[in-house]
């Protein structure tokens, strides 16, 4: 897990290949988003993003995490060629902008139509827009996009008159209207309920199947560890960590948890063991298990007589590791 | 990346300095080319030239065009001015005044005032004339009767009385007498070459700077007549062809038929009456005091009896300065051409001099 | 799903910049708003043409209004003639107006831009539709004078403002060029307002301001000591088409004002170009 070289966490690409991208199109080498230096000033002197280095490896699941203010939508616009970067350069799909474009869907900072048109109406809007879709299949492709998301039955329906979850859906659909290679979602379960969630959670995962990189943006810790194969964290502007999921979970050892009525005879023996951060409350004794095997640690204590009531090593969860990196305070980044 | 930031505001800019070189280079461009075109003259050549060329094309040559009168005389703003609409009198004092003309071979013309939506229009066609109003609907035909004694007078109804050829000639009359008389030719008017004669008085007292007259530089036809104000680049009073053709205008300008639905009157002008309207000897009280360009009209004057008319002079008469002296006492209008004086014994004294010498020739009864 | 089918251009930039387009009329021409304002404009002639009918049988009433009742077509010139002024400029900043402040204001801006519509394009595609806005609210307002006009007042021949008599069918086609003009005189406009548009992020802002600099020039061309400035303020060449009524028709003129509609569309298109091109789109 490094800032530094991130080039090297492109080595575990897509074990599943994805089906399309011919290599002479590519030359970042299988990257889907590759930015150098990345860098946004607003004006009044704001640092948004600050020299962002980030590859987004071509078949990836990506989860971009950071708390509020940390300069993942500024990124995703940036990315998408709606903000201009005040320094540094980014590609998408190896190729410049208006050619990749058309092959990416989008979602950023939540969903925006036209009150006054039906969800179906609006999609066929945003089709309209894109150069590389013919207006020929248009129905077509705005009915199965719709299907896709579970808004068929709402198509005829005025936008206004959606709840948000059903705006955030068509949002979705709409990023989903023709076939993408790469799928950006800035929080896409944003509002959907737990239903919601689960099934853009298997979207993403059948998309993903179908060879699309999605680079997706979220709160929702739990969230990215179930469909993220990558994730990157970003606080104040900057990235602060950035790998495979199990990469970024190296970092943390595990810890071990003893149960005994024997607080202090248990910790003793831990620390002489040689565990680090040996910590006792209630009935409970931790301490970072590090490179102990936890079977010889339970021998040892029963072998000194310690009443082990139970024992359990705890990996850390994504939310610790985000927390280490970003702090526990409640502030938001500015 | 985007086109650059410098790149892209150069467009708008670009386009912003073409439009302005097109709109103010017109004149230059004009002012350039003609500088080689016409010979030098001085003023009694160009005066002699003007004569015989008059002698040889008896009357007006054929031709059309547009003439702008636009004054800028420093008179504050006259209420109704606006209301009274595009034509009215009160129009005619302030701002910028437009009349198409068309003039044919023999005692052929025809006038229009093009107002928004309206048009005034004068069609005389040798004895038969024509006046047009769209904006009452009406038609006068007018019988011009000059009466056995006039028959050199040119049947020239009013409205002619604005033409640079009239305004010309009585400036270039009692020129040399009182000013300082010179010539230039490198100027255009309305896209011709002509000769500017320039008038510059030499009387110190009189507000005007200069008066310029425009002679075309083929037909000597005048072609502008610019008055200029002491202190003041721009002229106060101008009036000139600002679109000009010597090409013979279409038959069909000179000849009117009354629009079906129309009322037609009759109206017989007799010369007599044009020669009165001529000279203006109608307000029989008219005075003059003063010399030359110091010549200062004297009119008495009575504030009306009707309130509405008393408001309407009294909100005029509200940016006027008092002023006594020797002569009595009074209220004083200036504007960059025009001094007038409304003294409290009832008179008003009207000249385009300085408050000083107005006030002073107000003693001299 | 070939996700290679997604970088074909399945066709010329023409045909897609056409889609676009009956997307953007399609939005325009079903709002409710703008069908309202269409009619209520539409509306004026059928109240001036009824006004007329009643007062004007009522005797001796002169110029314009006699002429009216006395000929079907001076409805629409009389239409044009008080609408121009305000009232269909108004219109067509609410809809230039709102052509991409409207879209940022509701977000969907950004949605356009990464379809990816093309900032170039998707301004092109606004201005032209704000222009054929103004088109169509041209020809609705002369097509309701000219049916009111026919039926209540009698057909024939046109007397022009210079008195000449022309017959009904070049009446009808001196109509036609005065549509045209007008329609031009409104796409300046638009022009103008598309530029404020790209400026702001609330659409009634830029309406607003386009409003009101209406209004300004308005004012500004009724003092005489600005009359030097006059030619060059657009409200004073909407209502050059007048000159469409008079024999002969002082075509220099029309030509001037026609360059100064340009020279307007060039100058604002190009402002509104080089600040959308450059623009952050935050919203
Ligand atoms: N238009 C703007 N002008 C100035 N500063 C801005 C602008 N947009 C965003 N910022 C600032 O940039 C920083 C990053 O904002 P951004 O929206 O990228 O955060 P985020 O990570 O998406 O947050 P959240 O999780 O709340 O969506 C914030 O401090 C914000 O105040
Ligand atoms: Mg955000």
């Amino acid at each position: 897990m490094t800032v530094e070289s991130p080039a090297e966490l492109t080595v575990r690409a897509p074990e599943r290949a994805p089906a399309a991208p011919p290599a002479a199109e590519d030359p970042a080498g299988g990257a889907a988003i590759v930015t150098r230096g990345l860098t946004k000033r607003f004006r009044g002197g704001q640092v948004a993003v600050d020299g962002l280095d980030l590859t987004v490896p071509a078949g990836s699941v990506f989860g971009f995490l950071g708390p509020n203010g940390s300069g993942k939508t500024t990124t995703i616009r940036m990315l998408l060629g709606l903000v201009a970067p005040t320094g540094g350069t980014h590609e998408l799909l190896g190729l410049p902008l208006a050619r990749a474009l058309p092959a990416v869907g989008a979602v950023v900072e939540g969903p925006a139509f036209y009150p006054y048109l039906s969800g179906s109406a609006n999609l066929l809007r945003f089709d309209a827009a894109n150069p590389a879709a013919s207006g020929r299949d248009a129905a077509r492709r705005v009915g199965r996009a719709l299907e896709r998301v579970g808004l068929s039955a709402a198509a005829g329906k005025r936008y206004r008159a959606y709840s948000l979850g059903m705006r955030q859906r068509l949002a979705i659909a709409a990023a989903l209207l023709t076939p993408r290679r790469l799928l950006v979602l800035d929080e896409p379960t944003n509002g959907l309920d737990p239903q919601g969630t689960r099934e853009v959670r298997a979207l993403v995962k059948e998309i993903a199947g179908d060879g699309t990189t999605v680079f997706v943006s979220s709160h929702l810790l739990a969230e990215v560890e179930q469909m993220c194969t990558h994730a990157g964290i970003m606080s104040h502007g900057r990235l602060v960590a950035h790998g495979t999921l199990t990469e970024l979970h190296a970092g943390r050892s595990a810890r071990l948890r003893v149960e005994t009525p024997d607080l202090a005879h248990a910790a003793g023996i831990l620390a002489s063991l040689g565990l680090a951060d040996v910590r006792a409350a209630g009935e409970e004794v931790t301490a970072e298990l590090g490179e102990h095997a936890p079977d010889r640690v339970n021998a040892e204590l029963v072998r000194q007589g310690v009443a082990v009531r139970g024992l359990a090593v705890a990996r850390p969860s994504l939310e610790e590791v985000f927390v280490g990196l970003t702090g526990e305070g409640f502030d938001v980044d500015g | 990346m985007r086109t650059g930031k410098l790149v892209r505001w150069g467009v708008p800019v670009a386009a912003a300095a073409v439009i302005g070189a097109a709109v103010a280079a017109g004149p230059v461009i004009a002012a350039v080319g003609s500088d080689p075109v016409l010979p030098e003259r001085t003023a009694s050549q160009l005066l002699a030239d003007a004569a015989a060329a008059a002698e040889r094309q008896s009357g007006i040559q054929p031709m059309s065009g547009t003439v702008t009168k636009t004054a800028s005389l420093g008179l504050p703003a006259l209420p109704g001015a606006d209301a009274a609409g595009g034509d009215s009198p009160l129009a005619l004092l302030t701002g910028a005044h437009e009349v198409k003309v068309w003039y044919g071979s023999g005692e052929r013309f025809r006038l229009a005032l093009p107002g928004e939506m309206s048009e005034k229009n004068l069609i005389v066609n040798g004895g038969q004339a024509w006046l047009w109003d769209s904006a009452s609907n009406t038609a006068t035909r007018l019988k011009i009767d000059l009466g056995p004694q006039a028959k050199h007078t040119p049947p020239t109804p009013q409205p002619t009385d604005m033409t640079p050829q009239q305004v010309a000639e009585k400036v270039l009359a009692d020129a040399e007498q009182h000013s300082t008389v010179s010539v230039t030719n490198t100027d255009q008017v309305a896209g011709r070459a002509v000769y500017q004669v320039s008038l510059a008085p030499k009387d110190p007292s009189t507000l005007v700077k200069e008066i310029k007259v425009a002679l075309d530089g083929e037909t000597y036809v005048p072609l502008r007549v610019q008055i200029y104000a002491k202190d003041s680049a721009e002229p106060a009073f101008e009036v000139g062809f600002t679109q000009l053709s010597f090409a013979p205008p279409a038959e069909e300008n000179f000849t009117f038929t009354p629009p079906a639905g129309v009322t037609v009157k009759d109206q017989t002008i007799t010369g007599a009456e044009l020669a009165k309207t001529d000279r203006m000897d109608d307000m029989p009280a008219l005075k003059t005091v003063g010399q030359g360009w110091s010549t200062v009209a004297v009119v008495p004057f009575e504030l009306p009896s009707d309130a509405q008319a008393k408001q309407a002079v009294d909100s005029f008469l509200k940016g006027a300065t008092p002023v006594s002296g020797t002569w009595g006492s009074g209220r004083l209008i200036k504007t960059k051409l025009l001094t007038a004086l409304l003294t409290d014994d009832g008179r008003v004294l009207v000249g385009a001099v300085t408050p000083d010498k107005l006030t002073e020739l107000a003693g001299s009864r | 799903m070939s996700t290679a089918e997604a970088l074909v251009l399945p066709a010329t930039r023409t045909s897609v910049t056409w889609r676009l387009l009956r997307s953007e009329l399609a939005l325009t021409f079903r709002r409710p708003r703008n069908l309202v304002m269409m009619a209520i404009l539409a509306a004026v002639p059928i109240i001036i043409g009824v006004v007329i009918r009643l007062v004007g049988s009522e005797g001796d009433a002169g110029g314009m209004i006699a002429q009216t009742a006395g000929n079907s077509l001076m409805l629409t010139v009389v239409s044009l003639f008080v609408l121009v002024p305000l009232l269909m400029p108004v219109a067509v900043a609410v809809v230039a107006g709102d052509a991409i402040a409207g879209e940022a204001g509701t977000g969907t801006l950004r949605y356009l831009l990464t379809a990816p519509a093309g900032r170039g394009r998707l301004l092109a595609v606004k201005y032209l539709n704000a222009v054929l806005f103004g088109l169509a609210l041209t020809l609705t307002v002369a097509t309701a004078a000219l049916l009111t006009g026919l039926v209540l007042f009698p057909a024939g021949d046109v007397t022009l403002l210079s008195g000449t008599t022309i017959s009904l069918g070049e009446g009808l086609l001196r109509v036609l060029a005065m549509v045209g003009y007008v329609a031009a005189g409104m796409a300046a406009l638009a022009a103008v307002a598309v530029a404020l548009s790209t400026f702001t992020e609330v659409a009634i802002g830029a309406i607003a301001a386009t409003v009101v600099l209406i209004i300004v020039t308005q004012v500004l061309r009724a003092i005489p000591q600005l009359d030097w400035l006059a030619p060059y303020l657009l409200p004073t060449r909407w209502t050059g088409f007048d000159g469409l009524l008079r024999d002969p028709v002082p075509m220099s003129e029309i030509w001037q004002s026609l360059l100064a509609f340009g020279a307007y569309i060039v100058l604002f298109c190009s402002l509104a170009w080089a600040r959308f091109t450059g623009k952050d789109i935050t919203s």
